[in-house]
């Protein structure tokens, strides 16, 4: 059994609770041991453009709690996962900077070495525990299930810096859902933006991409959207109504995360996967009812 | 007796004298033990230079000389040359490298000094202890191999075979042409591809001079420049070249008759199993693919193969087998051409997702009247008239996360493109053009662009960001620079510019041949202006887009150039061997053979003596001076002529 220390951020704990609680319920039953990490803060990316050295030393001190306990970090939300991988690659090529940050966390008596390593869901899935043993654990096959997948901007990009899948042909989702059965299905669409960056300035664009993407998927007839990307499933999920009166559209599309899908085929009941938290229509979905 | 040293410094203009004090060098260099004259020069590698260490030597019964200059690749072979003139042995010359070491790299002249000091000192060390070296001769085999039989590949054989050198070509795919038979019209004059090159394919194929090995490939390549051993691998065509009338009766007989994609027709056409690649093909016989052909795959085709009842020749022969032939040469040049970029990998532009999007080569085929569809243009989804086309320019190409380099062919080539197409579908289908910069660098190239830009064309500076489909179109958003707009566009047909890469065999190639690759994969020429034909093994040159990617007129000036350069050795009855080649200490050698193991050129053999023991045995043709084994020796019997042990220690004590 693999351990990660799970650390969750801040849309998680406040709001999207059933990323979480699907992640609780699933990865145990394929081998993986999430261990809490105690005292974890912001990971920064929220003040970025105002103090960047607030950003690297936020994510540094997370790193280095997790570092204290010999854990690789296990970081669902992706905007959490590159700020993490951003503050490892800039501390690893800079030893002024590792240096300063150094200093700085000296006051909590922790240390960052950059050893340890930091994984998303989409990682430990796909690369940890692997398609094929993901296979052997399926219960129920979700077959016949059209998906949309939705993998979000920070999972991809920049590609300098190093993100858990490729930034213009993503595949990795597509294959663990079709170790589930499912059938995801390519469209054009798959890399839009969801909208959630410019929320706060311009509510209207933003409501206007997430409802385009998801008019795009209602049109080509599919079961379900699926995503990885707490900040990605506000937007889809939560807005859903809100964006399809922007685009002057009834949605009715079924939003849920990836590891509620594999919470289903591995045969975990839907109501401890959050599925009562989702506000849309995943009433549609008839599986594991 | 120990040597008399000459020091010679160079101020290369400004290039070395603005960082290290010359003259306060030559002065230094004076000092040193044995230095009997020390001079400065502006230019040493001028006439005037040359004048004057020959006679510095005369005066003063110089053998042994010290240039400090540029590096030794650079000037090295003239001070050898300069040297000899004044009756020392050109190996008695010491070159201290104080430009690229030193001046080019340094700010501090003061420090730059110190350094310049240092390599002259310990060149005048090794100085001391050089010992003259005779060169060895070298016999050269009168014919040349040459491998590719693309545009470059035929210019070259026939421009020796014309010098009256018996010439090898070798194709590794059925038929000579390569990628200019695959073509339509040339750019910027639009000659008929296939009318050019068609003559000069029956001039090969008739030349007395001229062995055509076709379906055939390099294996091995043995011995050194002058007298190469290469082994070709002859695949089985499982048809009788010599009973074969290429009549084509088989092709239409065979089972999986237009089922198979044709590589000829860029996968735009289909073929049969037994095939003549185009019909202009050279050698016009027919191959069965291997691949494909239901009797060689499975053992059985129906009641029997239908090619075999077809051929009146008796031509067709399923016992063929793999055939080994030994080939003696003195020269080589490689022209194995380019392949272009897989369009799937550029994932964002749809070549993997939507039938529609093409490469330029593949239009290349639905433009040609001998192509799949007989000339006309028309939409590989529904089959249907475009009436929207769109090219994107640099699809790979000038991008760092693919390729870096320029293609140096596709502005023009899509240019001619839209020249043909607005000439073929008339003034009501919409043509447009995303380009980043149109490079029409060459001759009348910017002529024919001026000209484009007059046809009802519609030019965006800007890379669409990706293709999707519509429903019943593709559309994509283009930003253009020029005036700063976003545009959205509809059309039925999107053309890719894909980038050129090296083929998908060039490192094998590189293995059997060795010879370099430059970063890029391409072949490495041995100087990028001075020697852009000659790779780093002597006797082995390159030509056309194997070096890197050029037009025809460039590939075919390219191959000319090649030929002269290995007539320049063919024409020889023998060469000089660089004496700078490894030597064994007999009485020290214990016939461990590890230098055998490390050897990458087969140079050295173990040879038994009387007493039952052996030692090793540098083979001299075949040893080029890399040094590996005089490195890996652990006796420290193996010794390198020019490099010894004894002539290299105290050159890094002294320098350090």
């Amino acid at each position: 059994m693999k351990k990660y220390a799970l650390y969750p951020g801040c849309v998680m704990p406040t709001e999207q609770y059933a990323y979480e609680l699907s992640i609780r319920e699933t990865f145990p039953l394929l081998d993986i041991e999430l261990i809490d990490l105690e005292g974890f803060s912001c990971c920064g990316e929220p003040m970025k453009s105002v103090n960047q050295l607030m950003t690297l030393y936020l994510s540094a001190r997370t790193l280095a709690i997790g570092e204290k306990q010999d854990l690789d970090l296990f970081v669902p939300c992706p905007m959490c996962h590159l700020a993490l991988s951003e503050c490892k690659r800039v501390l690893s090529s800079d030893s002024d900077m590792m240096k300063r940050i150094n200093d700085m966390l000296a006051t909590e008596d922790l240390c960052y070495g950059s050893t340890n390593d930091i994984v998303h869901t989409v990682d430990i899935l796909y690369d940890v525990i692997g398609i094929d043993e993901i296979k052997q654990h399926v219960k129920k096959f979700l077959e016949g299930l059209k998906v949309a997948t939705h993998y979000g901007c920070h999972l991809i990009r920049p590609s300098e810096i190093g993100r858990p899948v490729d930034s213009e042909n993503p595949q990795k989702m597509e294959k663990i859902l079709s170790a589930l059965g499912a059938e995801p299905v390519d469209y054009a669409e798959k890399l839009d933006c969801c909208g959630a960056p410019i929320l706060v300035n311009l509510p209207e664009s933003a409501l206007t991409k997430t409802g385009q993407k998801l008019v795009a998927v209602q049109e080509q007839g599919f079961d379900v959207f699926v995503d990885v990307c707490p900040w990605c499933h506000r937007m889809f999920d939560s807005k859903q109504v809100k964006a399809g009166e922007t685009v002057a559209s009834k949605l009715e599309v079924p939003v849920v995360y990836l590891t509620q899908l594999l919470g289903l085929a591995l045969g975990v009941k839907k109501e401890k996967l959050g599925f009562d938290l989702n506000l849309s229509p995943v009433d549609k979905l008839k599986i594991g009812d | 007796m120990s040597n008399r040293i000459g020091v010679f410094v160079c101020h290369c203009g400004i290039n070395i004298a603005a960082t290290v004090d010359v003259e306060e060098l030559t002065r230094y260099a004076a000092d040193l033990d044995n230095v009997v004259v020390s001079k400065d020069y502006k230019y040493m590698c001028s006439d005037r230079g040359a004048k004057l260490i020959k006679k510095s030597i005369k005066e003063n019964k110089l053998n042994s000389i010290v240039v400090a200059c540029c590096s030794p690749r650079m000037h090295e072979h003239t001070f050898r040359g300069v040297v000899e003139d004044g009756g020392v042995n050109a190996f008695n010359l010491e070159i201290a490298n104080i430009r690229e070491h030193c001046s080019w790299v340094h700010e501090d002249k003061k420090r730059a000094t110190q350094k310049a000091k240092a390599l002259v000192r310990g060149a005048v060390a090794k100085a001391r202890l050089l010992e003259p070296l005779e060169r060895s001769k070298i016999s050269v085999t009168p014919k040349a191999l040459v491998v590719g039989g693309g545009i470059s590949g035929i210019q070259a054989s026939l421009d020796l075979a014309e010098e009256g050198f018996k010439v090898y070509l070798v194709e590794k795919s059925p038929s000579i042409g390569g990628r200019m038979a695959q073509l339509d019209k040339t750019f910027p004059t639009l000659d008929c591809s296939s009318c050019i090159l068609t003559p000069k394919m029956m001039e090969v194929a008739n030349h007395q001079n001229i062995e055509l090995l076709t379906y055939s490939e390099i294996e091995n390549v043995e011995g050194n420049i002058g007298s190469y051993k290469i082994q070709v691998k002859k695949k089985p065509r499982y048809v009788d070249l010599d009973k074969c009338t290429g009549c084509g009766d088989c092709v239409s007989a065979c089972r999986l008759n237009n089922r198979i994609s044709s590589e000829f027709d860029m996968g735009m056409g289909k073929r049969s199993a037994i095939y003549i690649p185009f019909p202009q093909a050279i050698p016009l016989k027919c191959t069965i693919d291997p691949e494909h052909c239901l009797l060689l795959t499975r053992g059985k085709c129906g009641t029997g193969p239908l090619c075999v009842e077809a051929c009146e020749a008796d031509a067709i022969d399923f016992k063929q087998k793999e055939e080994k032939i030994e080939l003696d040469v003195g020269a080589m040049i490689v022209a194995t051409g380019y392949d272009v970029l897989d369009m799937s990998t550029v994932y964002e532009y749809g070549y993997a997702r939507y039938g529609d999007v093409i490469t330029t080569l593949e239009m290349e085929r639905l433009i040609s009247s001998s192509g799949p569809t007989g000339g006309e243009i028309l939409c590989p989804s529904n089959q249907e008239k475009p009436k929207s086309i769109t090219f994107v320019m640099c699809v790979g190409s000038r991008d760092e996360t693919a390729c870096t380099w320029c293609c140096r062919i596709g502005c023009m080539s899509a240019l001619k493109q839209v020249y043909l197409l607005r000439e073929k579908l008339g003034d009501d289908v919409e043509i447009n053009v995303c380009y980043t910069d149109v490079r029409s660098f060459g001759k009348g190239y910017e002529e024919f662009y001026r000209n484009i830009r007059g046809v009802k064309t519609n030019f965006f500076r800007g890379k669409p960001s990706e293709v999707r489909n519509s429903k019943d179109h593709l559309k994509m958003d283009v930003f253009d620079t020029i005036t700063n707009k976003l545009f959205e566009m509809n059309t039925d047909m999107v053309v890719l510019v894909p980038a050129l890469v090296p083929r998908s065999d060039a490192d094998e190639l590189t293995r059997i041949l060795h010879i370099s690759q430059s970063g890029d994969g391409f072949y490495l020429e041995a100087h990028p202006k001075l020697r852009p034909m000659d790779t780093f093994t002597d006797g082995i040159f390159i030509a056309g887009c194997c070096q890197g990617p050029k037009d025809i007129q460039d590939s075919v000036a390219q191959a000319s150039g090649a030929a002269a350069r290995a007539a320049n050795i063919l024409s020889k009855k023998e060469l000089e061997a660089e004496p700078l080649i490894s030597v064994v200490d007999e009485d020290l050698c214990s016939g461990c053979g590890t230098c055998i193991s490390v050897c990458s050129f087969n140079a050295i053999e173990l040879v038994k003596e009387e007493d039952g023991k052996s030692h090793a045995k540098v083979i001299e043709g075949l040893c080029k001076g890399c040094g590996s084994c005089v490195g890996a020796c652990p006796s420290g019997a193996m010794q390198q002529h020019g490099f010894k042990d004894k002539q290299i220690l105290p050159m890094v004590e002294e320098t350090i």
